[in-house]
């Protein structure tokens, strides 16, 4: 499976580290060695829609098998704060690059 | 526009890219549709504590028709305002709570969310235990719905009220 895969930014909770149109490059294999720490960029599977995806930081990693998420526009996201941690393997992969619009 | 934005927006020509939400939904998306479910069991209570009223005689004194008319109005006032809280909550659920990948799952929640407002009408219209009864229905099968999107699994058991009737509750883990 190649490392890197794009996913195209929609809706606004990241806002402004990511605004809607931009693009991230995620590595999927950054987490193979290493745990998520608080503030990385993650894509993770939405646990009340699997099939859909979202990027979210890290804000709080000390859970062994699981992660907490923040948006960083904090009164316009659906969040940790909503849907509870997040079990790691729900997560895609790093944030490596953003392409801003 | 950098030169790798342009790129990644010429690749999607050709296979486009999955969508990452920063998802927004203010407010905070705290949602539970017991309140639809307590409301539904207001709602038959009064119809039972109505349908157990013993109604004035011939020859009631004129305090015995007082305090029948009181009471008749304070459950009749009750039920109005339960159904409407029901129908209140309901909306809520299904317009805010409720996305359309939801319906993947449930292709019945519009028709189920649209019957249980309609028997909520009915139920508020008359003292009907039949309707109080499919109201309180309609509300536990959207409580299904409800925690099966958040991975609760449910259990269907007695209520600890008067109504005692069968009602939908999560098992928290």
């Amino acid at each position: 499976m190649f490392p890197f895969t794009r996913f195209r930014v929609e809706d606004e909770s990241m806002r402004p580290t990511l605004e809607p149109g931009d693009y991230v490059l995620v590595n999927r294999w950054a987490y193979r060695f290493q745990s998520p720490k608080r503030g990385d960029l993650v894509v993770v599977r939405d646990p009340e829609a699997l099939d859909r995806f979202l990027v979210k930081r890290v804000s709080d990693a000390t859970g062994p098998t699981e992660v907490r998420l923040a948006g960083d526009n904090r009164i316009a996201s659906r969040d940790s704060r909503a849907f509870g941690p997040v079990p790691l393997e729900r997560i895609v992969g790093k944030v490596w690059i953003r392409l801003k619009r | 526009m950098s030169l790798l934005y342009s790129l990644a927006r010429a690749l999607d020509r050709v296979s486009p890219a999955p969508i990452a939400h920063a998802h927004c939904d203010i407010p905070c998306g705290i949602y539970d549709p017991h309140h639809a479910q307590l409301a539904a069991h207001t709602v038959v209570r009064m119809v039972d504590l109505i349908n157990q009223l013993e109604k004035p005689g011939p020859n009631a004194t004129a305090e015995q028709r007082q305090e029948y008319t009181n009471k008749l109005t304070r459950y009749i006032a009750t039920k109005e305002q339960h159904s409407e809280i029901a129908k209140s909550e309901l909306r809520i659920l299904w317009a805010d709570y409720f996305k359309p990948d939801h319906l993947k799952t449930f292709p019945e929640l519009h028709d189920t969310m649209w019957k249980a407002l309609k028997t909520a009408s009915k139920a508020r219209q008359e003292i009907n235990l039949q309707a109080a009864e499919d109201l309180l229905k309609a509300t536990n099968d959207v409580a299904l719905m409800f925690w099966k999107t958040k991975g609760f699994e449910t259990i269907t058991a007695k209520a600890p009220y008067p109504t005692e009737r069968q009602t939908v509750y999560p098992k928290f883990k």
